[in-house]
């Protein structure tokens, strides 16, 4: 059992707060991905994770271990760095078996360890090379044996993807998430990537300015989003923004948008009342509007902007009163610059939020089990 | 590169530096080469009669003792039109072969006491030679001085050299360590840099004498109860650990410089690598920094090497060089035209080129046995 | 902060980090004394009285303060004189060392030319080479050209020991300015003289001036060529160098602390470009 818990840890340095009070639970087995864009302490709280850079208060639990002041050898965890470290000076089968070395295992268990390593990442045959003598894909795959090659229940990834060319990228990504699930550790997963951390990981949290703002699966992370920057920073493109004004109108809560009127769920009602007079906005995915050539009744009349055809979808840039959105469109959907076009939003899609604080608005869960 | 377009403009640029080193480093150096082993010799021609245009009959070496046979008056017309009378004498005398020679020759070749009366002569001047001759070195090698000299350097090389090492590359992982005030620390270790062996060795000396403060606080601790005098003759044991201890506090900084941009070049995550996987501090120093440091190294060593065989003014400072002696402090004394020196160029150029030599030597041995394994496995 | 309680465990692993982080400490601390130590030392003779510079045992620290060792030996005859040429010469290297070597630094790191490689490796090899053999030939070449025991014969003579280490300063400084900077510049229009002028010497400056103050200290500090090159005309470390067997303990005190203090200063101007001077020498 490996499960890592890491609660309420601080880390600052000087005065920048790079983890602020942050609790996570990853569960034994699972593969979580720290996604956010740099400087928001993902790196930091993985390396405290690591023991490579110890957190100011809270603690660290991996299994029912407190490892907070632990040095990382003594944490039973392996690695893979961001820019390698794969060590220039060993051969191949060194900086594979080094971990191994420095534990005193048995000259014959290093040897099978090692071997194994390297054949699950083809790299078998480059045992006796110098880094120096390899290509940047290949020296990645002795990062990842190494970390593997120890045996050890918790794996840590600092953006290991990171310094690969796109294809290569593109290719180890589907490999690695392959290897992990053959290899059943726990693994902590740091990465900018967003389409990276999507498909790959268990669960995603969301992190920015030292906080977690959101950890779910990836399809809730995608489709509801806990708040304004998470559906920024997830997805391509990022889901679209409309401010509106929310009004009660016979007795049903209706958000304008200019003359347009959207219809929320029922369940969002009584949420959406509280904000009765005032303005909101409604987040909603490129692909989950509905584009029309021809009028239609419950269709808002727009112009388009831009047309980006890319291939399997079109791309449209429209502008709705002081927002400017993008629309996703079948590739058969004929549109051009200057041209009306009709889009329909489809109200269990829309995610609504507070324009003030960001926060993304939860249906009142209480009044409706009541 | 050969494909690109001609540009002069580099070459314009490094001309400057290239003539000044050729003027100034490489001339000197073929000069080096030509007063070690080049003898400017003179030899005298003595002829069978006295007569400028006489045949030669033999040739003496300078400063060969002659008897003087005979002697006669001529008169020399000079180019004013004016005569001088000037004295030819007969000579017999003996050349380095042990051959008799006896004939004739001018008054100016040869220190007389008297013209008219003295029976002998030396002889003084001649006609210039220039030859090659091993003659400075084989004199340098068979001083015993010189033999003194190269122990008394290569033992404090051997004394010096580990010490300043170990102290540099602990100094070194101090600094790397980040510790609050690293910067004051920096500058502190950096100050010897800016100290030139002269000073450093004065410094010594003020804590090596008698009435010093080694012992000052040797006597207050209650380990000697008298002045105990470390820079004798007699404690020549003494006076090394002084010099090294010298040299160690002065030159170590150098070492401990090459060491930290060394250290800067190591990424860090290769040392967070290391203690993720297990390796313990000693471990990490032995199987990652150190072979990562291996070129940083070399190159302080052979610069470290190269300069502790021109150790002079610290030895001087604290010997006056009479009593332990150091080859560069040979060279100085063989040219110093004043009262302790011989006035000798050659000597101290013979000299001068054994201390390259050595250097070179050492220099490519570093650099043959300090190799890399991985350029050792890629040949 | 929580205030949770801590298991023995972790106290244990908190102390053992402070012991840690405390023996470092008392390492740096130690290793600096050991450099300070005898620098307070020689400082305390040069400004004791006469009496304790021979006194034993000896004070830790100069009580009573006095300059009239320091003045015994600043008024000793041609000290004055010999400060004024050793800081002449050193102002002469200076100046000469950095006019020649910074279009030579400037071509090595920003041109790729054949034999720019070989240049660089002879510079190198150049630097490491001992004084004492260019020493004793530059003497007699200097004799043979009446330039002998003149202060600037001296100066050129350190010229050619610090022109490849200032060459190779120069040239690390350059190669630590980003080459976009000038093609930036290029590009927002000017030409490839004013760039040099407006962006790229701005950023050098300052690693140029640690560069000659280096070259500065090098010169002042230089005792084996300067010795064999004069006789009336010594420079500072030369006179005192040549007057050791003949001079007084407070001379001796006074004079090494006269040459060391000035470096004092200057390793701490330079202080943040000593990794450009030394660091690169191994690439």
């Amino acid at each position: 059992m490996a499960e890592i818990r890491v609660e309420n840890a601080v880390k600052t340095f000087g005065k920048v707060v790079a983890v602020d009070d942050v609790s996570l639970t990853v569960e034994d087995q699972e593969f979580v991905v720290l996604l956010g864009p740099s400087g928001c302490g993902k790196t930091t709280l993985l390396r405290a994770v690591a023991g490579l850079g110890i957190v100011d208060s809270g603690r660290i639990m991996i299994g029912d271990r407190d490892v907070t002041y632990l040095a990382p050898k003594d944490r039973n965890i392996s690695m893979v760095f961001q820019s390698y470290a794969i060590f220039p000076h060993m051969r191949v089968f060194d900086n594979i078996a080094f971990g191994l070395k420095m534990k005193r295992t048995p000259k014959d268990e290093i040897q099978r360890r090692v071997q194994s390593a390297a054949e699950l990442l083809h790299i078998e045959s480059f045992l006796d090379r110098y880094p120096s003598q390899m290509s940047g894909g290949q020296r990645q795959r002795v990062a990842v044996a190494r970390a593997i090659a120890v045996p050890t229940e918790v794996l840590l990834m600092d953006e290991p993807l990171s310094n690969l060319d796109a294809l290569l990228r593109l290719e180890m990504r589907a490999e690695l998430k392959r290897l992990l699930a053959e290899l059943k550790v726990t693994t902590i997963y740091v990465t900018h990537d967003q389409i990276e951390a999507l498909s790959m990981g268990d669960r995603i949290a969301v992190m920015r300015d030292g906080k977690i703002l959101q950890f779910d699966s990836p399809t809730t992370v995608y489709d509801m989003p806990a708040d304004r920057f998470v559906a920024g920073f997830i997805g391509t493109p990022p889901m679209n923004f409309l401010e509106g004004q929310v009004r009660r109108a016979n007795g049903a809560i209706e958000v304008y948008i200019g003359d347009y009127a959207l219809k929320p769920i029922p369940e969002m009602n009584e949420t959406l009342a509280r904000y009765d007079g005032q303005h909101i906005v409604a987040g909603i995915r490129a692909e989950n509007m509905e584009a029309l050539d021809t009028p239609a009744e419950d269709a808002l009349r727009v112009t388009v902007l831009v047309v980006e055809p890319l291939g399997s979808q079109n791309l449209l840039t429209i502008r709705i009163g002081e927002d400017v959105i993008k629309v996703a469109t079948h590739p058969d959907f004929r549109a051009a610059p200057d041209q009306d076009i009709w889009i329909r939003f489809p109200s269990s899609k829309i995610r609504w939020i507070d324009r003030d604080t960001g926060r993304a608005l939860v249906p009142d869960l209480d009044k409706l089990v009541s | 590169m050969n494909k690109k377009k001609w540009n002069l403009a580099p070459y314009l640029l490094i001309l400057p530096s290239f003539i000044y080193l050729a003027v100034f480093f490489a001339w000197p150096m073929v000069r080096s080469l030509q007063l070690a082993f080049v003898r400017d010799s003179q030899i005298l021609p003595v002829l069978a009669e006295a007569d400028p245009d006489a045949d030669v009959v033999g040739r003496l070496e300078m400063q060969t003792q002659v008897a003087v046979v005979d002697r006669t008056r001529l008169d020399e017309v000079l180019p004013n039109g004016r005569t001088r009378p000037v004295y030819w004498f007969k000579i017999v005398g003996e050349t380095e072969g042990g051959e008799q020679i006896e004939g004739w020759t001018h008054q100016k070749n040869v220190f007389i006491e008297s013209r008219t009366t003295s029976e002998t002569a030396r002889v003084t001047s001649g006609e210039g030679a220039k030859e090659w001759t091993l003659d400075y070195v084989e004199r340098m090698i068979n001083d015993y001085r010189f033999t003194n000299a190269l122990k008394t350097t290569l033992i404090l090389i051997v004394l010096i050299l580990p010490i300043q090492f170990v102290l540099a590359i602990v100094m070194a992982l101090v600094l790397q360590a980040q510790l609050r005030g690293s910067t004051i620390f920096l500058y502190i270790y950096a100050i010897p840099l800016g100290i030139s062996d002269l000073a450093a060795g004065l410094v010594w000396v003020s804590i090596f004498t008698q009435r010093g403060f080694l012992n000052t606080f040797l006597q207050q601790i209650g380990i000697i109860n008298e002045p105990f005098i470390y820079l004798s003759a007699d404690h020549q044991n003494w006076m090394i650990v002084a010099i090294v201890l010298a040299e160690v506090w002065r030159a170590t900084s150098i070492v401990m410089v090459i060491v930290v941009s060394g250290l800067q070049a190591i990424p860090r995550e290769y040392l967070e690598a290391g203690e993720l996987f297990g390796a313990s501090l000693w471990q990490r120093l032995r199987h990652i920094i150190l072979p990562l440091l291996k070129p940083s190294l070399q190159v302080a060593l052979i610069l470290r090497t190269i300069l502790a065989f021109q150790v002079f003014a610290v030895v001087v400072a604290i010997t006056g060089g009479r009593v332990l002696t150091v080859l560069a402090y040979e060279t100085y004394r063989w040219y110093d035209p004043g009262d302790s020196g011989f006035n000798n160029p050659n000597m101290a150029a013979a000299y001068a080129g054994f201390i390259m030599l050595i250097s070179l030597a050492f220099a490519v041995f570093y650099l043959r046995t300090v190799r890399t394994q991985e350029e050792a496995a890629r040949e | 902060m929580t205030t949770r309680t801590l298991d023995p465990v972790q106290r244990r692993a908190i102390r053992q980090r402070q012991l840690r982080r405390a023996s470092v400490y008392a390492l740096a601390i130690l290793i600096a004394l050991w450099i300070l130590l005898p620098i307070w030392l020689i400082g305390t003779m040069a400004f004791s009285t006469q009496q304790d510079v021979y006194g034993y045992p000896k004070q830790i620290a100069p009580i009573p303060f006095t300059t009239e060792t320091m003045e015994f030996f600043v008024n000793q005859e041609g000290i004055l004189e010999a400060t004024r040429n050793s800081v002449l010469v050193a102002v002469i290297t200076l100046v000469l060392s950095t006019a020649i070597a910074a279009p030579a630094g400037y071509a090595i790191s920003r041109y790729f030319f054949a034999g720019r490689d070989a240049f660089r490796l002879g510079i190198l090899a150049v630097r490491a080479f001992p004084i004492v053999i260019l020493a004793v030939p530059l003497a007699v070449t200097f004799i043979e050209w009446g330039m002998f025991d003149k202060v600037y014969s001296v100066a050129l003579m350190h010229t050619a020991l610090t022109l490849p280490t200032t060459i190779l300063v120069v040239s690390s400084v350059f190669a630590s300015i980003p080459r976009e900077f000038e093609e930036a510049a290029k590009v927002f229009g000017c030409n490839a003289y004013q760039a040099f002028i407006r962006v790229v010497l701005p950023l050098v400056i300052p690693g140029i001036a640690a560069s000659a103050i280096f070259t500065f200290v090098m010169s002042w500090n230089e005792v084996f060529a300067a010795t064999l090159l004069t006789i009336r005309n010594r420079t500072l470390p030369a006179l005192i160098l040549y007057s050791l067997n003949k001079s007084s303990l407070q001379f001796q005190y006074a004079g090494g602390f006269f040459m060391l203090a000035p470096s004092l200063v200057f390793i701490f101007v330079i202080r943040r470009y000593l990794f450009n001077m030394w660091g690169q020498i191994t690439k």
